[in-house]
């Protein structure tokens, strides 16, 4: 089967609260699938599931065409997969080796305590007791553990959050690296730039149900809206040779040409007619539409919660 | 192979981790029981050889039975579960049981030096004498030891934070400890209460153990305590299983 995860009309209620409400994707094998949507949105419950931490109060889930919600088939499951949660509390006065060595024990690996290490930038600090790392080092850590025992499908939630710019880096550097490995990757964030950057498809999540799925680029087509240049310049109007760029709107002093085409070739066009009329343009921006346009659009609000 | 080596390693990392990089907790462990032998030896002495450390030796290593069940496996359990320990390593195909199991030979271990170092100086300093049958005294430290991590583990399941744990445990154990016979003589109580006390599992452990270790009786006489702490492992070790949550 092509498909490395199916999930069916997952259903998961929490007393008289619906944190997933019939959530149904398939990722296929080798690729990088993102669950993009608020804090609250369902995300992590809908990942928990699959990982045999949660049970569905309906509908069904596969991965690796094993059921997670049944222990026989999770005890199969569990060598397969690797799994990076959101907080992982590790024994405070274990260090990173002895950490990644005891891991190795429970997958009845070699241990691979340097070459981890390594890999998520945590050389040298193979004796480090986990009291003295910080919150971006401990996930790291983290991904080293869910990683260590190569495992085929690799479940991250909200992987980057509380990490620094370098942390961020390395983990999107080893799930490119992974998927380019024929792994596949399922992660949750509320990280526009991350889903967008690493995602080969995205579901947006919101109040526990799909609102929309597709290819970064593909969301941004259908929902994104159109590209802008705005422009205010003295002396400047938008004359017949730029109708046909698309729809200009005025507002104060300033126009606003919305477009379809190319906004880097728009607003040449338009900066190559202002100057040709001796206008003095005071203000020039463009605008690309972005996933977060899209996700706008399509929820109605932003992702980061306003106070 | 496999479950031995995951076995081997996870019970090395928590002497490692619980223990020997835990300077409270090896004050706890190791000093604190020595400091209560010299203490109560000299508080309930009457004179020389006048008995009372022969008492307390079994006593304090009976309660240490009872505080490594109660704190040692029941409170530290709690407390993985609420720190998300239990739930990481559920992810993994590390076996609940192998994990238990680590958790509990890593006290018994424990166990084993406390009880050491308390019979040493025992004989050092208060000429206390082991003098009961050693197969005998292990099979009774090994009992008791199972009623009371099956008992703890109750307080395991049943308390949802590292905090209300220590409560119940902190509740269970005092009492337990003080009016079991471990430090004071429970005969010393009028009889209707003595005869209630010898009801709890600690008080048929403790007075079973010191008699067949210190007081050189043999084990085969204590059929009735043997039996009730049996039947308490067996309902604690039920309850357990039926309430425990991995995650």
């Amino acid at each position: 089967m092509n498909e490395a995860i199916v999930v069916e009309r997952l259903v998961k209620r929490f007393g008289t609260l619906t944190a997933v409400d019939a959530l149904s994707f398939a990722v296929p094998r080798g690729t990088i699938f993102g669950l993009l949507g608020r804090n609250g949105a369902g995300k992590t419950t809908t990942l928990e599931c699959c990982i045999g931490l949660g049970k569905p109060t309906s509908g069904s889930i596969h991965v690796l065409e094993l059921d997670p919600t049944r222990p026989r088939e999770l005890e199969r499951l569990r060598p397969r997969i690797g799994v990076q949660l959101q907080a992982t509390s590790l024994p405070e006065k274990a260090n990173v080796r002895e950490v990644l060595e005891l891991y190795a024990a429970y997958y009845a690996i070699a241990s691979r305590a340097e070459e981890m290490a390594a890999r998520v930038g945590l050389d040298g600090k193979l004796d480090r007791q986990i009291a003295q790392m910080s919150g971006g080092e401990q996930q790291r850590l983290a991904l080293a553990l869910a990683l260590q025992h190569d495992p085929e499908v690799l479940f991250l939630d909200e992987p980057t959050a509380g990490m620094d710019a370098f942390g961020r880096r390395i983990l999107w550097t080893e799930v490119e690296r992974l998927r380019d490995a024929g792994k596949t990757i399922v992660l949750t964030t509320h990280y526009i730039e991350e889903a967008e950057r690493l995602c080969d498809r995205i579901c947006m999540i919101q109040r526990g149900a799909i609102v929309a799925d597709g290819t970064p680029a593909d969301l941004v087509a259908r929902y994104g809206g159109d590209a802008s240049v705005t422009i205010a310049a003295d002396g400047f109007a938008p004359g017949a040779d730029l109708q046909h760029l698309g729809t200009w709107t005025k507002t104060g002093a300033q126009w606003k040409l919305a477009t379809r085409g190319e906004p880097g070739l728009a607003l040449a066009a338009v900066v190559t007619d202002a100057n040709a009329a001796g206008a003095k343009i005071t203000s020039l921006d463009m605008h690309r539409p972005t996933l977060e346009d899209a996700f706008i659009a399509i929820t109605g609000e932003t992702i980061e919660e306003t106070e | 192979m496999t479950m031995l080596r995951m076995f081997l390693m996870q019970t090395k990392m928590n002497f490692v981790w619980y223990f020997r990089r835990d300077g409270e907790m090896m004050f706890w462990t190791l000093a604190m029981p020595v400091f209560f032998l010299v203490l109560f030896s000299f508080a309930f002495s009457t004179g020389p050889n006048s008995g009372s450390s022969t008492f307390l030796v079994p006593g304090i290593i009976g309660a240490q039975v009872l505080s490594s069940g109660f704190w040692g496996v029941g409170v530290m359990l709690a407390t993985f579960r609420e720190k998300h320990l239990l739930r990481r390593v559920y992810l993994t195909p590390m076996p609940p049981a192998v994990f238990f199991a680590s958790l509990v030979v890593y006290r018994v271990a424990l166990l084993v030096a406390q009880a050491t170092i308390l019979v040493t100086v025992g004989a050092l300093v208060f000429h206390v004498r082991i003098i009961g049958n050693p197969l005998e005294i292990v099979a009774i430290l090994l009992l008791g030891t199972a009623t009371f991590v099956s008992l703890g583990t109750i307080i395991g399941a049943l308390a949802r934070t590292t905090e209300s744990a220590n409560n119940i445990a902190s509740i269970l154990t005092v009492p337990l400890a003080f009016l079991s016979d471990a430090y004071v003589p429970i005969d010393r109580f009028p009889h209707a209460v003595s005869s209630a006390l010898r009801m709890l599992p600690s008080t048929q452990f403790i007075d079973t153990f010191r008699d067949v270790s210190v007081y050189g009786h043999s084990l085969v006489h204590y059929g009735a305590w043997i039996g009730l702490l049996v039947l308490w492992t067996v309902a604690g070790t039920a309850i357990s299983a039926r309430t425990f949550r991995w995650i």
